[in-house]
């Protein structure tokens, strides 16, 4: 029997399909990564599909590129050396809303509006990025390990026990979800670690080649009562990280992040034509985002102890800043934008990032937000030099854990069907890689070919390191091969 | 397991065995407490430990090494004899293992001294030649016997018989003479009658210390008798170890209490103290000087009153009768500094580490003389931590304690002062006409 | 075999003469026993060895040559920070080398970023204290201020102080370690740059999960030495130390920081009680209170505990429901104000009553009071200590008590006391502990039997568990959790030690003790393939 036919007779015809359009689909993204062909695509329905499927891949060596969303910005499930993709968007069941431990379980392919929408019913919510697109696995993007807006929690990662198979086709459940018969089990999943290694830390950042992951627990939280968006213009980006220095170190708020012009632009626009490019003329060089908020009893309490304790910094240490509940000229942008904070992007609307010119090559990285300005400096420079335009150059800064870090992201919009744009953007974002690498920023989760190239040869004892763990996980090198160090 | 009977006879090792048995390892008896522990620095208060650092320096190891011994699986080495003698039995570690147990650390050292000794392999050889200066001329120094008086001056008044003895000390008699004068001066401002033993010996501080407790043993015989055909109803010393000696180790070796010396024993610095709170003594001159307190060991975490016990121990390790331990809560540390701060125009800042956490000046109880470099790295630490406080003067009360700290400031060219409890009380009430 | 003369001569070229020692007085002071974690059981007896050298780098360099050297030579080695994780911190095998890391005691912090950089012999109190002067604070794991907190946050690292800030295994940032081969790899941020520890995750797939898993490897991977670690915002008053030994405690800035006691009518309501304050997030602590610690901060000695202990009976005990907690006004004065009314609003719902309460902390903080476990009766084990959920938690403990009641004597007779639970992530988590204690001069066999029959009935009754990895039989844990997390565990030991001279026979130690002790193997009844042949 062929491959094909052993798959077809593995799965069913109702999960597979190597029709050429259909293929097509998986062999490029909204990214820059050159396309990349499956040979099939299987899409199961449940654990038991994953294990038959990987388990003859792995005796087969084909390889397996998983696939839990169906919008992709990163390149990293465009298969580069053919084999199957395993697409996981039909696995979106949510399993379970334990109130009682806040937490829920969902299989990969469950959506962020999906999610969302199912914990908005029942009052509860889960920490999420900025703006996620709404087709987006939550489980694949905080396997990615993208950075919540949410800066209050010191177990700020949501992430908990999860299910894998391994790329030998074994099922395998880590942390607490690892004892027998889970979830019945006493254990109800709510324990990342264990048993024996820190399987969840050698998923996360993996972009799939170190097994498919079928479903996770996550922490949830409850809605507030009352939440209260603030804003404040900043010009100076450093008094205002000080300022940010200062008041996330009490504890305060919630959501917490700084935008440019160009990105809130792109995000609160409504009718593109008339409102980008004079919002865009008329928002301040960037806009300090907080909300704080009352939560479960006497909500109001808590919100009068926190805008004291800003209060009280804004006066007597940063007079300059002037975090209000609305940002002047903007009237009407806290309602807007508050109930935007706590969803993904919505499906009506084109996804932010390529609203502008149709495509976004998102650079980012980790930093101390004392590195910000410098590296914006650089980035602008950088852009320069390839004649992007630095008007155009949309910036986020997000705060981590009090601000003892930060994300640092870097939106380049362009044609994506205009040669010059996509070669222009492409070798920025190649040379600000170099550059910003260079300088100390932290691309941990390292997208694109050059980026990635650049980073695991500078990270020379981590990288042979982790082929040595990729190797005792993945012998033959099945799991979406070719991707990060591998 | 059956009852087994236990004292706290140092003479017999087998009593410590349970205690040594049962260190956890946690080096509270390294660690300056936590709920103290200043931070990366000043973490410790161990010397043994904090300078040759293998475990075995330290009590924790000290207590495996000892159960051993007593097992009969370790035999004696130069190393053996190292890893026993170069501590100065601060006390630190008792202390500090106190504080959470009921694991007597102090007394196990001890007891290994004294088997070490009975059994024919200890102490060091300085000490041996010590002892046979205490044997041949009644001091530690080797000095002519004949001597021992010399520090008196003219100035000084000496009576006949009086309520109260001084015991001078080997130290201050030969070594330090300031600070005898200054003791005595310090009582005839204060109109205290006070004498002298007719015929002062060597209180055997280093003889008990390094475990030679039968010689030291005979010598607190006879300097009991000594005092007490005098009549005297207190004993007062000017120096730690001799206190200790005195206080604690004296009933030790006899197996009686401390009130039942027939006497009582106070250090200069709680005299004093009482003195001044009773309004007989006023310290009236100003002395401008920034100065930190160094809390002698046998003198703080060492000098709570010595009970004989015996009983039984059974499961769980339960003894009875039940035993009070002594802990080193109620030390003499409050008395000094409650004088020091009295005088005008004196400051009085602490070191890091303070009290029952004190840092042993490396000296004491023979240490000093076996092992030199450590005791002048030990004060070279101490001397440290005083110019981080920013002191300009360290003050102890305890003439071995003054010896070491001396030749460390020479020797590291630190400019500290360094002086004795009794000189500052001196100049604090000297030419005032001293009381009110 | 003794390490050679030539060997002996490399390595003390790497450390100096000062360093190094095979002299048996100093050895003898690194023997596990007789006191200790786990003192007077069968594995300390059966499976410890003193070393056959011991041998103390300054630093990171040092420490590298000196494992290629034990690489090139074949000789085992332990790495060993204070060792006060009892037996399993020592050798089990003759000849090893002990590398005691004591001397690694660097330190540097940068409190804008709120981390600080250790080495591996510097402990929880010293970084406290550290932290505390710049109004930060860590969290300092159960096993106390006195351990290494590298060593600490690589196997345990919770507290009553993990309700708010949560999992240990997220505090730990840029990280060096030596990998059980020789090789060398820096973690997180560190893997870009020298001097750059402010961040955990590393390019790609996080290696930290190399590092411990839930309740660590107990040095069979390698030697960590440095660690960056976080520090979390705390609030700006002081805790002053006062008190004399051993009467010494923290006394707190009350309109800042405060614990409060609360005696509640049953353990559900506890339970309510730490579920309301989690979804009210307020509180940085909430923990159930077990008697034996208030009986042992009252007793001043072990008689004085004995006598209080005999009092108490097992009604007293099934209804003694003190929830404790820690309420800290990290924003402001107001704050802790608003948390306490809130949570004195939660109590009151649930029919507790608030009772007088120290403005002191004598334990966690500075955790000064761990060493007090051994006050009781010299022998002492943390049985199991689980993170999971609440729900996981209470039952767990309740399963223990039954279980322990078969295995009393040689357990101390505790009335039934199913053990302690605590909220943890704010509620997203629950905690339970379950400590025994024995009198190590007696037949211990029963202590053996009952640890390991907890093992197997965590497997029954589909608990999570810290007795993973080598603290029971891996083969017994491995096939019953993941399935089959030991395969993995194993062949990545393989893979990084392949001379299975780090720390050998772990992780496998707890299977051989079983093979060595005949007491045990009437409870035998998994399958073992050849384990490793170990002097």
């Amino acid at each position: 029997m062929s491959i094909r036919e052993e798959l077809l007779k593995l799965v069913g015809a109702d999960k597979f399909t190597d029709a050429p359009e259909a293929l097509k689909a998986y062999s490029t993204d909204f990214s820059l990564v050159p396309s990349g062909t499956p040979n099939y695509v299987i899409k199961p329905k449940k654990t038991e599909d994953v294990r038959k499927v990987v388990e003859f891949a792995n005796e087969n060596s084909i390889p397996v590129v998983p696939v839990s969303s169906s919008a992709h910005f990163y390149g990293a499930t465009i298969p580069k050396q053919g084999g199957i993709v395993l697409d996981l968007t039909g696995m979106n069941k949510i399993f379970e809303i334990d109130e009682l431990n806040r937490r829920v379980r969902v299989e990969a392919g469950v959506t962020w509006e999906q999610l969302t929408n199912e914990l908005g019913e029942k009052g509860f919510r889960i920490i999420m990025p900025l703006l996620p697109h709404p087709s987006r696995s939550v489980v694949t993007d905080y396997l990615e390990r993208e950075v919540p807006t949410n800066t209050v929690y010191d177990y700020g990662e949501p992430l908990q026990s999860m299910e894998v198979v391994w790329p030998t086709g074994e099922i395998f459940r880590t942390g607490s979800a690892s004892v027998a018969g889970y979830p019945d089990s006493p254990s109800k999943g709510a324990n990342p670690s264990g048993p024996g290694l820190d399987f969840y830390r050698l998923l996360q950042g993996a972009q799939g080649t170190m097994g498919v992951v079928t479903w996770a627990n996550f922490k949830i939280e409850y809605l507030p009562k009352i939440d209260k968006i603030l804003f404040a213009p900043v010009r100076d980006l450093d008094y205002a990280l000080e300022f940010l220095y200062r008041v996330l170190r009490l504890r305060i708020g919630q959501e917490c992040l700084l935008l440019n012009n160009v990105d809130l632009a792109a995000i609160i626009a409504d009718d593109w034509s008339k409102d980008f490019e004079k919002l865009r003329a008329s928002l301040p060089p960037w806009t300090l985002i907080m909300v704080i908020s009352g939560l479960q009893r006497h909500p109001e309490g808590k919100i009068q102890y926190e805008e004291k304790a800003i209060g009280e910094i804004l006066r007597n240490e940063f007079p300059e800043m002037h975090l209000a509940d609305n940002l002047p000229g903007f009237p009407g942008l806290s309602k807007k934008l508050l109930p935007m904070l706590r969803k993904p992007w919505s499906n009506k609307v084109t996804y932010w990032k390529k609203r502008y010119k149709g495509g976004c090559q998102s650079f980012f990285f980790i930093t101390k937000p004392t590195q910000a300005s410098k590296f914006i400096t650089k980035v602008e420079q950088i852009a320069a030099r390839h004649g992007y335009p630095i008007r155009d150059i949309g910036s986020y800064l997000q705060p981590i854990e009090h601000n003892r870090a930060c994300h640092l992201e870097f939106n380049f919009f362009y044609d994506p069907e205009s040669r010059s744009d996509v070669e222009m953007v492409r070798s920025l974002y190649d040379e600000a890689a170099k550059v910003l690498l260079s300088e100390g920023a932290l691309f941990t989760r390292p997208y694109g070919e050059e980026l990635t190239r650049l980073v695991y040869e500078k990270a020379a004892d981590y990288t042979m390191t982790l082929r040595r763990v990729k190797k005792i996980f993945d012998p033959n090198n099945i799991m979406n091969p070719g991707k990060l160090c591998f | 397991m059956p009852k087994s009977k236990v004292s706290l006879d140092v003479t017999q090792i087998e009593n410590f065995v349970f205690d040594m048995s049962r260190c956890i390892k946690c080096k509270g008896c390294t660690w300056v407490d936590h709920i103290y522990m200043p931070g990366v620095k000043y973490s410790t208060r161990c010397p043994s430990a904090t300078r040759y650092l293998f475990d075995s320096y330290g009590a924790y190891g000290k207590m495996r090494i000892g159960v051993a011994m007593v097992e009969g699986k370790l035999g004696y080495s130069d190393e053996l004899l190292k890893i026993l003698y170069a501590c100065t039995l601060c006390g630190a570690c008792d202390v500090g293992c106190k504080r959470n147990l009921d694991l007597e650390i102090e007394l196990t050292l001890e007891a290994l001294r004294i088997k070490t000794v009975k059994d024919g392999k200890g102490p060091m050889p300085e000490h041996k030649k010590i002892a046979q200066n205490i044997a041949q001329k009644h001091n530690f120094f080797g000095s002519p016997h004949a001597n021992r008086k010399k520090w008196l001056t003219d100035e000084i008044k000496i009576s006949p018989k009086a309520d109260l003895l001084y015991f001078v000390g080997c130290s201050a008699s030969y070594i330090h003479p300031e600070i005898a004068r200054a003791t005595a001066k310090i009582l005839n401002i204060a109109e205290t009658p006070f004498m002298l033993l007719p015929d002062e010996w060597c209180c055997g501080n280093m003889l008990y210390s390094v475990g030679m407790i039968d010689e030291a043993r005979e010598l607190a015989k006879r300097n009991i008798e000594a005092v007490k055909k005098t009549g005297a109803k207190t004993l007062l010393t000017s120096c730690a170890e001799g206190y200790r000696m005195w206080k604690v180790d004296y009933p030790k070796m006899l197996n009686i209490s401390t009130a039942d010396l027939g006497f009582k024993v106070v250090h200069l610095t709680e005299y004093v103290d009482e003195l001044i709170k009773k309004g007989a003594l006023k310290l009236s001159n100003r002395i401008d000087l920034r100065l930190t307190y160094h809390d002698p060991c046998s003198l703080s975490r060492l000098s709570e009153p010595w009970i004989p016990w015996k009983g039984e121990r059974g499961l769980w390790g339960v003894v009875n009768p039940p035993l009070e331990r002594r802990r080193g809560t109620n030390g003499v540390y409050q008395q000094p500094r409650d004088v020091l701060s009295s005088i005008p125009g004196i400051q009085l800042v602490e070191m890091i580490r303070m009290r029952e956490n004190a840092f042993c000046c490396g000296a004491g109880r023979g240490t000093k003389e076996a092992f030199p470099d450590f005791a002048s790295w030990a004060a070279g630490q101490r001397l440290v931590e005083a110019k981080e406080v920013g002191a300009e003067a360290i003050v102890s009360a305890c003439p071995w304690c003054k010896d070491n700290f001396t030749e460390a400031v020479k020797n590291n060219g630190k400019s500290l002062k360094v002086l004795d409890f009794s000189e500052l009380v001196l100049s604090a009430i000297e030419g005032t006409g001293k009381r009110r | 075999m003794a390490i050679s003369k030539e060997a002996y001569k490399v390595l003390e070229s790497i450390v100096g003469s000062e360093y190094i020692s095979t002299d048996p007085t100093i050895c003898e002071g690194y023997r596990s026993g007789p006191g200790g974690y786990e003192s007077g059981l069968g594995y300390e007896r059966v499976m410890t060895k003193i070393p056959g050298c011991v041998i103390m780098p300054r630093t990171t360099e040092e420490v590298q040559k000196t494992v290629k050297v034990c690489n090139r030579y074949k000789i085992p080695y332990v790495p060993y920070s204070t060792g006060f994780y009892g037996p399993r911190s020592h050798p089990h095998v003759s000849d090893a080398l002990i590398i005691d890391l004591k001397r690694m005691d660097d330190f540097e912090i940068d409190e804008k970023h709120l981390y600080a950089i250790v080495g591996s012999g510097v402990i929880y109190s010293e970084l406290q204290a550290e932290a505390m002067k710049r109004g930060l604070y860590i969290v300092i794991g159960g096993g106390g201020s006195q351990v290494s907190a590298i060593a600490n946050m690589l196997g345990d690292g919770w507290s009553p102080l993990s309700y708010r800030v949560g999992l240990p295994h997220r505090r730990i940032l840029g990280t060096e370690l030596i990998l059980p081969d020789g090789e060398l790899v820096r973690l997180g941020s560190l893997a870009f740059q020298e001097d750059d520890y402010h961040w955990g995750e590393g390019p790609g797939p996080d290696l930290r999960g190399l590092l411990r898993g839930f309740t660590g490897h107990r040095g069979f991977l390698g030697i960590v030495t440095k660690m960056a670690i976080k520090l979390l915002p705390f609030q700006p008053e002081k805790l002053v130390p006062t008190g004399i030994s051993p009467n010494t405690a923290l006394e707190l800035p009350e309109r800042r920081v405060k614990w409060i006691n609360f005696t509640m009518p049953s353990k559900d309501s506890m339970r309510k009680a730490m579920v309301e304050m989690a979804n009210a997030e307020i509180g940085a602590g909430a923990t159930k209170v077990p008697i034996f610690w208030r009986v042992i901060a009252r007793a001043k000695s072990k008689e004085e505990f004995w006598e209080l202990w005999s009092k108490e009976n097992e009604e007293r005990i099934a209804n003694f429901h003190v929830l404790r907690v820690l309420l800290i006004g990290f924003t402001s004065e107001e704050q802790l104000e608003y948390e306490e009314k809130v949570l004195m609003e939660i109590v009151g719902e649930l029919g507790g009553e608030a009772r007088r309460t120290r403005p002191t902390d004598e334990s966690w903080f500075k955790n000064a009071d761990s060493a007090g476990m051994w006050l009781m009766c010299g022998g002492y084990v943390s049985v199991d200590y689980v993170i999971e959920t609440l729900e996981h938690a209470i039952p767990h403990g309740e399963n223990y008590a039954k279980l322990k009641r078969n295995f009393t004597p040689p357990l101390m007779p505790d009335y039934g006391d199913p053990g302690w639970f605590q909220s943890f992530e704010l509620g997203h988590q629950g905690y339970s502990e379950f400590l025994v204690y024995w009198d190590p001069d007696e037949n211990t066999d029963g202590v053996d039997q009952f640890y390991l029959e907890t093992s197997k009935e965590n497997i029954r009754k589909r608990f999570y568990t810290s007795l993973l990895g080598s603290h029971q039989p891996l083969y017994l844990t491995g096939p019953a959790y993941g399935p089959n997390y030991h395969k993995w565990l194993l062949k990545i030991k393989d893979e990084f030690d392949p001379q299975f001279i780090c720390h050998p026979p772990v992780p496998l130690n707890h299977d051989v003790f079983v093979e060595r002790a005949p007491w045990l193997h009437a409870q035998k009844d998994w399958e073992s393939p050849e384990l490793p042949k170990s002097s």
